[in-house]
């Protein structure tokens, strides 16, 4: 069954080349098995390269409010971000600012998941860091644990609209929730909402796939490319690698 | 002097009293009124009376309907348990293919779930498949 | 020595207003988190920079100050300290009313207190959290069985005195672990953090162990001999001492190493050091041992009366300091670079409480308060007298 769904998802890598619709829908040569599992063979990541990431281009940001139903409430101070672009720059100025965008690392040691007292955060066998919304009580201690800032609570009501996507629930109030690799996409091996739109832009600055298939895209550039992750000192062994930081 | 007997009893009695007022008094307050809300929102559907359910499109459904009538709230929540932790996608088996013979939460969910008086919340953030 | 122990009468107009003005809290706590409940956190001040706010600084504390107020108890078993052995009941209930209303606070701030039994069903081991669960309900039946020692198997005593005063140790470590293991957050993340959690609780148990005393004795018309209070003076002095020194050793530390010069720097100069100089170093450690080492006020009743007071209140800014300024503080994601972004990165997060918080945590006290009340009413929690051995001489004086 693995074997049928890698072939699938290999598949879903080229499509790159596919039929493109409209941006964010990419046709897909053969629809998925009808049984899909998580599982310990697949190791999902993303590479960021960050030279061509433009300071201007928020295709990213908006196609994951998009595909995930993330509102903005209008209050920077509560407003929700699976994903945002980050400027940077050397304390001295002497280099130019660099732009990117970070969203949750899905760490290999994600102190989110160590410290949730439910296991509502979770590792899913792939790699992917998810939050159980069924089961978070709210507690906010992920919050103060995940060194990168990539979780908010939803701390107002939110409600659907003709633009909502139907087929990702909105976000409920009171729980935390943050970037999930667009879970509903990969597991039907599609590619993440953001890494579409920036193909889409035009960009080609994120690349999603699995790591633990040696041919796949992510790992051949990550074996030739330098890249690193976002303080990689902590020792939470980010599943977000970034290629010109 | 009393006897000394009488008052660990007493005292887990006063805190056990305590506690109940501190904790389940509120949650009651807002169980209540997180139901009356279900109900206030729902009303449109539920006209009095025993359920009208709407016939179902297709041939047969995905497990006996007896069962189903029985079974489908642990049968639902255990698939959802799976896909969410486990990521198990069985897309003949999906909500979507409910959808598909049940054409209205309206006019299949709802009736029933009106005239016992439940109110499950799935569909507070999820959205029926159309 | 041994005296009677009897409950209060409470008959007069003046405890029933008491007990009235806390059961008016209570509801208004509960008013609050119901309205919390229904319109969402958004109607208090928190937000995604400063997650935890007003009401975990309200709770921590009195958790800290619970596990801190078992140690009059467990001073007189463990360390056969014979002045203090006639509070050991009060010292075991306070502890246990300070732990109620603590929990009931931080349980009933959940984003989803309805899901609250999910934390039973399934269990996270390596949750802080989780651990800590175990703790305060262990906690809360330790201290039961010790009173319930105290009122009926003096026997028995000792070895649960002694697992309780372990326990309690334990127990605020936990609490501490809470912030302490947060490896992102700078300004807490120390092995220092739990001990110093520990010394708070030992000072701040015993400044709210006399501010109750002194003024319970006083209202019943009791006798509270001044070398009894004094005694206790002495046990403050020393626990304020600890905490200070703690501090002191983890900022030194931490002033060795390049690293932390910025966030230091934050601490001593940024937006929270006046919660910092003042609150910490004023109220907490400061202010309590000048008037505790006067030589005139140190050794009246009513000056180390305010030096606990300001203790207690020190132990609240030193929490709300850990906790406001440890999450205010911008998450160092790029060590050497500038940052920033729609998200308020790289920017002193600002947070302004709201009227529903503090209804929240007054609610918590409310509840302490109340189980207070009437356990002294219903139950022998308190001696007739409160003498001292005969004898007992104190061995220092300011
Ligand atoms: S980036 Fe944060 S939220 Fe994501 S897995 Fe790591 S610790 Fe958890
Ligand atoms: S807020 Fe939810 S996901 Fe985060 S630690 Fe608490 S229960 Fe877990
Ligand atoms: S992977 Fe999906 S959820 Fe995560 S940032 Fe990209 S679009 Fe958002």
């Amino acid at each position: 069954m693995t074997m049928d769904r890698r072939t699938v998802l290999g598949l879903g890598g080229v499509a790159t080349a596919g039929v493109v619709l409209a941006p964010g829908m990419t046709l897909i040569a053969a629809p998925p098995p009808d049984k899909t599992e998580a599982s310990s063979d697949q190791r999902w990541a993303m590479l960021i390269d960050v030279n061509k990431c433009d300071s201007n281009c928020t295709a990213c940001t908006k196609a994951c409010r998009q595909e995930n139903n993330v509102p903005l409430f209008g209050d920077p101070n509560r407003d929700i971000h699976w994903i945002r672009k980050l400027e940077i720059r050397d304390k001295e100025h002497r280099r130019p600012s660099v732009s990117l965008p970070v969203m949750c690392n899905h760490c290999e040691n994600p102190p989110c998941a160590h410290v949730c007292p439910t296991q509502a955060t979770f590792i899913r066998k792939d790699g992917i860091v998810l939050v159980d919304k069924h089961r978070c009580i709210g507690c906010r201690y992920c919050m103060l644990a995940c060194p990168y800032k990539a979780r908010s609570l939803v701390y107002h009501e939110t409600s659907r609209n003709e633009d909502s996507n139907p087929e990702v629930p909105i976000r409920a109030k009171g729980v935390v929730e943050k970037c999930n690799f667009c879970v509903h996409l990969v597991d039907d091996g599609k590619q993440p909402a953001c890494v579409q739109a920036c193909r889409n832009e035009g960009k080609h600055a994120m690349i999603f796939g699995d790591l633990n298939d040696p041919q796949s895209e992510i790992s051949v550039k990550i074996r030739t490319v330098k890249t690193q992750t976002i303080r990689a000192d902590l020792g939470l062994k980010p599943h977000v690698h970034y290629e010109g930081l | 002097m009393r006897s000394l007997q009488s008052h660990p009893l007493k005292f887990t009695v006063l805190l056990a009293l305590v506690w109940a007022f501190v904790l389940v008094l509120p949650t009651m307050v807002v169980a209540s009124g997180s139901g009356a809300d279900v109900t206030q929102h729902s009303k449109s559907a539920y006209t009095g009376g025993p359920p009208q359910l709407e016939n179902a499109k297709g041939e047969a459904c995905i497990r006996p309907s007896d069962w189903m009538r029985r079974n489908h709230m642990d049968f639902l929540k255990h698939r959802r348990a799976q896909t969410v932790r486990e990521g198990l996608r069985i897309r003949s088996e999906s909500l979507i293919k409910c959808a598909e013979c049940h054409q209205s939460r309206e006019k299949f969910c709802d009736q029933c779930h009106n005239y016992v008086g439940v109110a499950p919340d799935c569909f507070e953030c999820h959205s029926y498949p159309k | 020595m041994l005296s009677n122990f009897t409950a209060i009468e409470g008959r007069s107009f003046g405890y029933w207003k008491l007990v009235t003005f806390f059961a008016v809290l209570i509801l208004m706590g509960a008013g609050a988190f119901v309205a919390v409940e229904i319109h969402g956190h958004g109607i208090t001040g928190m937000n995604n920079k400063i997650a935890w706010g007003v009401p975990h600084v309200f709770a921590i504390s009195m958790l800290v100050m619970a596990s801190g107020a078992l140690n009059l108890g467990s001073m007189s078993t463990v360390f056969a300290v014979k002045q203090f052995k006639q509070f050991g009941r009060f010292s075991a209930f306070l502890a246990i009313a300070l732990l109620i209303g603590g929990l009931a606070v931080l349980m009933l701030d959940l984003g989803r207190p309805d899901r609250l039994l999910l934390t039973m069903m399934h269990m996270n081991f390596t949750s802080m959290f989780t651990l800590n669960v175990f703790l305060y309900s262990g906690f809360i039946i330790i201290c039961f069985l010790y009173l319930w020692s105290m009122f009926e198997y003096q026997q028995y005593t000792k070895v649960i005195g002694s697992a309780a005063f372990m326990w309690r140790v334990i127990l605020t470590t936990g609490t501490g672990s809470i912030f302490g293991v947060l490896h992102a957050r700078e300004v807490f993340h120390s092995a220092l953090t739990a001990p110093t959690f520990v010394a708070l609780s030992l000072s701040s148990g015993t400044a709210i162990s006399i501010i109750l005393l002194v003024t319970t004795f006083k209202h019943t018309k009791r006798r509270l001999d001044d070398i009894v209070v004094f005694g206790l003076r002495n046990a403050l002095i020393f626990f304020t001492l600890l905490v200070a020194y703690l501090l002191v050793v983890e900022k030194f530390t931490k002033f060795y190493s390049p690293a932390f010069y910025d966030v230091q720097n934050w601490i001593l100069t940024g937006p929270y050091s006046w919660l910092y100089l003042l609150g910490v170093w004023g109220a907490a450690i400061l202010i309590p041992l000048g008037i505790l080492f006067h030589p005139s006020r140190g050794n009246s009743v009513k000056g180390v009366l305010w030096a606990s007071i300001s203790a207690v209140i020190g132990t609240f800014a030193l929490v709300a300091h850990i906790l406001l300024a440890g999450q205010a503080y911008p998450l160092n994601m790029f060590p050497g670079y500038e940052v920033s972004s729609v998200f308020l990165d790289g920017v002193t997060a600002t947070y302004t409480p709201t009227s529903v918080e503090y209804i929240l945590g007054f609610g918590g006290i409310a509840v302490a308060g109340i189980i207070y009340l009437l356990g002294i009413k219903f139950f022998r929690m308190l001696p007739d007298k409160a003498v001292a051995p005969e004898g007992y001489e104190l061995p220092w004086n300011p």
